[in-house]
């Protein structure tokens, strides 16, 4: 379970979080949603406990972020939005450098990678560098060292950026798969037919707060639209800047 | 122990990962063996000239190419006498020493004959080519040479006329030489602190660049982070395996200076004999807490600058500005004193000195100048751990 209240964060005068509180449960696919520098990466960042927030606190299974950062990044698997994969080593290279970081015993690491190449269907790919692989071959080496660990809460950013039909549908699939394993899925996208196809909470995110959260269903109820993104809309345009300028 | 774990793993991952880049390969492998090659064809190209200066007996005297000694048999059977063998020059000698096919030509002028009788001064050149090295030592033997026949035959035209011939010599000039070194060629041993020095601050500095700021441009050191592992292992990971290509650099860089002396001057040369294993081993881990240094400012300068590009700029003046001094002791070199113990690369610089020169350093400095520059090391080591532990580190700056 993942939770966050009232985070803010400030960069300089840019402030990136104003307040944000959400939570993700386990067991179900929750879709962090809202425009290009709504402050979705770095609520994301504070979660997976690589920032600290200036004020508010947020916390994985129970332990907080900033003073038992280990134990969350035990308990997470994450997909950043840079896939940041080293272009000399192979897919296999990749998950096995973060497995030992993980400190997984050398046996069960091995039959993990072989696990995971099944489940992601990694073809012969897995023992190419990265240099050559496809976007998403990239993107399957990338959620496979996410998942090397099997952990227990899963955050990914964008996860299906830039893939083609299939690849989109497998990841899609896989998702759903890990939620009926009981886990928490925390997901991040801002394209809303994608967050809507998933997602079973919605958490919108408008100019560094939470502009509204809950399942599709409650979200189309509020705003009485059925087209989620309608909802979208409906929901982010109040703090929009062209409904400012024209108020 | 789960730190030092995690330390070896990201150590192991940085040198599969760096092995397989031409351009850490070029530094670590390449780029040290230029300066020993460079320093040996110098060798060899000097030891030409300054070999020629001496002329000792054991060594065979070179061939003197004289055009015209036909017409002055005197200084022939003089330059014969003194040891020389005579290799007359029948084509254009100006043409000879243009084309380099002789490094200088002793002509005689055409009326060599009948002014040598008259007893007037006769016309000698000496033909030379001054942009070729060769041919300025070749002149310092001619013109000995023909300043000797000078004296003996004036001399003795003195004594003919009843003259004292001291009358004629005021001065008696003779340089003394007070190097305890044979060879002018010495200087180049000096050359090799700096270069030693250039070498430690080269070696690893492709792979802290591209682990730091490389990994931070590529996004990858995001997902580094998150794994569940302190970041200042992360940290010290990547420094050991900047320091383990720094320390392969200097090690190929000491074994190329060995090779360049055995053959550009033999194993009879000083080179040679002034890099005995004992020194090569001294030199190194003279180096070892320099090399800590120096990768300790690399990683520094690599997890503040933005990028990659600009983490270079930097990066490539370091090199050259700590071997500075070194440079600067080549033409004066200095004794190493307890005080320069506590500079780090200064204290280095004079050691090495001493160590090449076989002018022994006191144990007591050598171990100074290790302990104190370890210390500076792990201050910079404190301080790199201390940027990682910041958000900003994600960024850069």
């Amino acid at each position: 379970m993942i939770e966050a209240h009232d985070l803010h964060k400030k960069f300089g005068v840019v402030t990136a979080l104003d307040g944000v509180g959400f939570h993700a449960p386990d067991g179900a696919v929750t879709g962090l949603i809202g425009p290009n520098g709504a402050g979705k990466t770095t609520a994301l960042r504070i979660l997976y406990a690589i920032m600290r927030p200036d004020r508010g606190s947020a916390s994985v299974d129970g332990f907080d972020t900033v003073t038992a950062r280990r134990q969350v990044q035990h308990r997470i698997g994450v997909l950043p939005d840079a896939r940041g994969l080293y272009p000399r080593l192979t897919g296999r290279e990749h998950i096995r450098y973060f497995g030992r970081l993980h400190g997984l015993e050398v046996g069960a690491l091995e039959r993990r990678i072989d696990e995971l190449a099944e489940i992601l269907a990694m073809g012969e790919f897995i023992d190419r560098r990265a240099k050559g692989l496809s976007k998403g071959q990239t993107l399957k080496v990338a959620l496979a060292r996410a998942l090397v660990h099997d952990p227990h809460n899963v955050m990914l950013d964008e996860p299906t950026n830039g893939l083609d039909i299939a690849s989109s549908r497998a990841v899609r699939d896989l998702i759903r798969h890990m939620r009926d394993q009981g886990r928490c899925i925390l997901f991040c996208s801002h394209i809303m037919q994608e967050v809507a196809a998933i997602s079973d909470r919605l958490v919108i995110v408008s100019r560094g707060r939470v502009a509204a959260q809950g399942t599709p269903d409650e979200l189309r109820r509020r705003t009485g639209q059925q087209d989620l993104e309608e909802v979208f809309l409906a929901i982010t345009a109040a703090d929009s800047p062209l409904r400012e300028g024209a108020a | 122990m789960e730190h030092l774990r995690a330390m070896g793993v990201v150590l192991l991952k940085e040198v599969t990962d760096n092995v397989r880049d031409r351009r850490a390969m070029l530094l670590a492998l390449v780029y040290p063996l230029m300066a020993p090659l460079l320093i040996g064809v110098l060798i060899n190209m000097f030891s030409g000239i300054s070999g020629g200066a001496d002329d000792d007996a054991e060594k065979a005297k070179p061939a003197l190419a004289v055009y015209g000694g036909d017409r002055a048999p005197a200084l022939i059977a003089f330059l014969q006498g003194r040891g020389y063998s005579i290799l007359p020059v029948t084509g254009d000698p100006k043409e000879m020493v243009r084309t380099g096919k002789a490094d200088n030509i002793i002509a005689v002028s055409k009326n060599f004959h009948e002014k040598y009788d008259a007893k007037q001064p006769a016309e000698v050149f000496v033909l030379l080519d001054s942009s070729r090295l060769r041919g300025l030592s070749a002149l310092k033997r001619s013109m000995t040479l023909l300043g000797d026949f000078n004296r003996e035959i004036g001399q003795k035209r003195l004594v003919e006329a009843g003259v004292d011939p001291a009358l004629a010599a005021p001065l008696t000039v003779s340089s003394v030489n007070i190097s305890e070194s044979t060879n002018i060629t010495d200087f180049f041993l000096y050359m090799i602190p700096p270069f030693i020095i250039f070498t430690i601050f080269m070696g690893g500095i492709y792979l802290a660049v591209d682990s730091t700021s490389g990994e931070r441009e590529r996004g990858s050191l995001e997902p580094l982070l998150i794994n569940p592992v302190e970041r200042w292992a992360l940290m010290m990971g990547k420094f050991a395996a900047a320091l383990l290509f720094t320390a392969l650099a200097v090690f190929i860089h000491l074994l190329a200076f060995k090779g360049a002396f055995f053959w550009a001057a033999g194993t009879e040369s000083s080179f040679y004999r002034a890099l005995s294993p004992t020194v090569m081993i001294s030199l190194f881990f003279v180096a070892l807490p320099l090399m800590f240094f120096a990768v300790g400012v690399q990683v520094i300068i690599a997890t503040l600058t933005r990028s990659y590009k600009e983490a270079q700029t930097y990066l490539g003046l370091m090199p050259l500005v700590p071997a500075l001094p070194g440079l600067i002791l080549v033409f004066s070199p200095l004794k190493a004193q307890s005080w320069m113990m506590a500079i780090p690369i200064f204290a280095q610089t004079v050691v090495f000195g001493d160590l090449v020169r076989g002018d022994v350093s006191s144990a007591l400095d050598i171990a100074l100048s290790m302990v104190i520059t370890l210390g500076f090391a792990s201050v910079l080591a404190l301080i790199a751990a201390w940027f990682y532990e910041r958000e900003q580190v994600i960024f850069g700056g």
